[in-house]
């Protein structure tokens, strides 16, 4: 794990996650929007406080996930998809950027995506290939390594990704049988005041098979400390799985829920983040669309109040033919909270027939608070269709002034955007234990939340 | 004409009225719109506002309903016997004023549903209503209306037709029963048919309030199931003409122009605008 120790010389000491959440080709720089860094106190013992509710013949070895990569990759090496291994330049050959891909499925090689980035094409022997952008050498060099476990990657990056899985031990495994149906299997990550409290799961979804797997991270108990779940998901060919990771932490703790998905033909992964506390909450996501007609939907329901500071970073990249994905994101941002988003998709040449689309609504409910909505599209293949859109205000004059017609003072409106979004998350939370962490969250914002949602 | 300008107090009753604007001068971005507008509405009444385009009858609802994009530089509003003129639109509502807008906003993030929670709450009768029991009126009352209650999960406004729009003002209004309804235009843009789940939900507000009733309207249908109070006709910023329900027929017959004929011109630099400033911008 290469983090850094960072301790200004009145305050604790803190160690610092690096290239979290870095957007794949960062080009943003004057907006300082690439990526972020996550401090930590130094003294965060690994603690983890993991409660999982699955049928016991649910619950798999560790090493599956690693397993269904490899199987899939021989798969795609059959039908001519994939090169040969034998053919294959080897990870690491001279010139060729690690990038940041493939570190979370490799583990821990700590190599961060911009550093790497950085060594670029004119290291690279090859130099009869055209010029390219780091980004491009080091995707270039992934594609042409033709690993899965090095094209597999997460939202949070290799040293976040790295810091949960230390901190969780060992994985929890879902995995269904083929064809199995109507699956389910919930984690709940409590925080342990004083320590880093992470899950590790593994998803591994059968062909045919089924599953939900609902996440939750909370804090039940008063304390501080970090509260995480790195989460890894392989959907088989025709698999369906559905996550949905409900973030409900009090101001004092932050959050880090990390997330890969790999994709197999006519898979479909779709996720719903409902981030709504922590003082800081990071929150990353990368899917890889290997095989054809694969779909991925993402769905973010985010809420900033206070002095609360959210980063979101998603990466969909879609490999295969006809591969569909989507991001949608919706927010309100109230007080003095910030908030950071950046959606990648990614068209890989030979996803002919992709299409993907990303859309954010951001409702800014307080002069204070400060957005950042960061839509890129990357395109590699012609025959794609890409599209991103983003509504983002301030409650316009008219909005306010038709609330207080209806007898909503300017602090009554503020309110109102705060309860709707944490209506609908209890409201739809898939557990009564979710549902609780959301009506404590609740409470704490509002006069007689829980008692309106009953 | 019978009545014109005896309008400083509530006819046939020698009540102090429950609405009463006086003077009434007000201006957006330096300009002059309304000038010295008098209109009076007793409890339970029904009032029309009636007038040309851009005669200010929509800005007299708004600056009644105390919309800051709007100065007011001259004269007074009064209502249930206490002088509203500075307090904001959130208080006026909370005293019993309600405005039903021409064009609804749209305000995404927002279910239909927690907003109209958030604004029952604390006002007497429907405000004591929690949980299921709120949901449950909300509920009869979209049924009164014929409105699909699958709206009521939807985002306020969000791709919602014009009718729904309007629908949903009307569910406001039985839902909140407030003392004075301002109704901008709402019939404008509807259909046969929305426009007579509108004309229900007027007459179930007075059955269910006894609330009284300013209709800012261009078209006389919808008030062919109502029972008139008095008809006020405004020009260019300017209450020109007052009457019983009679007027109405002759405005249908012959049209604004004898009263456009008649009205004082604006003074140079002054205008009606009938358009609300916010909407506009």
């Amino acid at each position: 794990m290469a983090t850094t120790p960072a301790a200004p010389a009145s305050a604790a000491p803190t160690i610092t996650l690096h290239h979290v959440n870095a957007m794949p080709a960062p080009t943003w720089h004057r907006l300082r929007v690439n990526e972020t860094d996550v401090e930590l106190p130094a003294d965060l013992r690994a603690e983890p406080d993991v409660q999982v509710e699955a049928p016991q013949a649910l619950l798999g070895e560790p090493g599956a996930f690693e397993a269904a990569l490899k199987r899939m990759e021989e798969h795609l090496e059959s039908t001519g998809e994939l090169p040969p291994a034998a053919v294959r330049p080897r990870g690491g050959a001279a010139g060729e950027p690690s990038a940041s891909s493939g570190a979370a499925a490799g583990q821990a090689d700590g190599g961060a995506r911009s550093d790497d980035a950085a060594k670029g094409p004119e290291e690279d022997p090859a130099l009869d290939l055209p010029a390219l952008s780091a980004f491009q050498a080091a995707s270039a060099a992934v594609e042409a390594s033709g690993s899965l476990e090095r094209a597999f990657e997460t939202g949070m990056g290799p040293e976040a990704f790295a810091y949960l899985r230390e901190a969780a031990g060992e994985p929890v495994v879902i995995a269904t049988a083929p064809g199995q149906q109507g699956a389910r299997a919930a984690v709940r990550v409590r925080g342990v005041d004083g320590a880093a409290s992470a899950a590790a799961v593994d998803v591994v979804a059968a062909e045919g098979s089924e599953v939900s797997v609902s996440i939750a991270l909370d804090s039940p108990e008063p304390g501080a400390g970090a509260v995480g779940c790195s989460l890894r998901v392989f959907a088989g060919r025709d698999a369906r799985v559905s996550i949905a990771s409900t973030q409900t932490l009090d101001p004092a703790w932050i959050a880090l829920d990390d997330a890969g998905l790999m994709l197999d033909e006519r898979a479909r992964v779709d996720v719903r983040h409902t981030v709504l506390g922590a003082g800081r909450s990071c929150t990353g996501l990368a899917g890889d669309l290997r095989g054809e007609e694969a779909k991925a939907a993402v769905d973010t329901r985010y809420l900033g109040t206070g002095e609360r500071a959210l980063d979101f970073n998603y990466e969909l990249r879609h490999h295969g033919p006809k591969t569909e994905s989507a991001m949608n994101a919706n927010g309100v941002l109230a007080g003095a909270s910030s908030k950071t988003l950046r959606g990648t998709i990614d068209f890989v040449r030979g996803c002919k027939g992709a299409n993907g689309q990303e859309v954010e609504t951001v409702l800014i409910a307080d002069e204070r608070a400060d957005n950042r909505t960061v839509p890129v599209i990357l395109c590699g293949e012609d025959d794609v269709a890409g599209n991103h859109g983003a509504t983002i205000g301030h409650v316009r004059s008219e909005q306010l002034l038709y609330l207080a017609s209806r007898g909503l003072s300017p602090e009554a409106a503020e309110q109102l955007f705060l309860r709707a979004t944490l209506e609908e998350a209890a409201l739809t939370a898939p557990d009564d234990a979710t549902r609780a962490g959301v009506a404590r969250l609740g409470r704490a914002l509002l006069d007689d939340f829980e008692e309106e949602i009953a | 004409m019978a009545d014109e300008n005896t309008i400083n107090q509530a006819p046939g009753t020698g009540a102090q009225p429950l609405l009463s604007v006086q003077n009434l001068t007000a201006s957006a971005d330096g300009t002059t719109i309304l000038r010295g507008v008098d209109l009076a509405v007793g409890a339970g009444e029904t009032h029309v506002v009636m007038g040309p385009n851009g005669a200010g009858k929509s800005t007299l609802g708004h600056v009644v309903m105390g919309d800051a994009a709007y100065d007011v530089e001259e004269g007074s509003v009064v209502f249930d016997g206490r002088d509203v003129t500075d307090l904001s639109p959130d208080k006026r509502s909370r005293a019993g004023l309600f405005l039903s807008f021409q064009a609804p906003v749209e305000i995404p993030g927002v279910p239909v549903s927690s907003f109209l929670r958030a604004a029952a709450a604390g006002r007497a009768g429907v405000g004591d209503l929690k949980g299921k029991q709120f949901r449950k009126r909300v509920r009869e009352l979209a049924d009164e209306l014929d409105m699909d209650p699958a709206y009521l999960d939807r985002e306020l406004g969000v791709g919602f037709s014009g009718g729904e729009k309007k629908k949903l003002e009307m569910l406001q209004l039985l839902l909140l029963e407030p003392k004075l309804a301002i109704l901008d235009e709402t019939d404008s843009g509807l259909d046969v048919d929305a426009l007579g789940v509108v004309s229900r939900g007027i007459d179930a507000y007075r059955r269910a309030a006894d609330g009284a009733l300013v209709i800012i309207t261009h078209n006389t249908r919808i008030l062919e199931h109502l029972h008139v109070d008095r008809v006020h006709v405004m020009v260019r910023g300017r209450m020109v003409a007052e009457g019983d329900a009679s007027l109405v027929a002759r405005i249908d017959e012959h049209g604004f122009e004898q009263f456009e004929q008649a009205a004082p011109d604006a003074a140079p630099g002054e205008r009606a605008e009938e358009t609300p400033v916010a909407a506009a911008c």
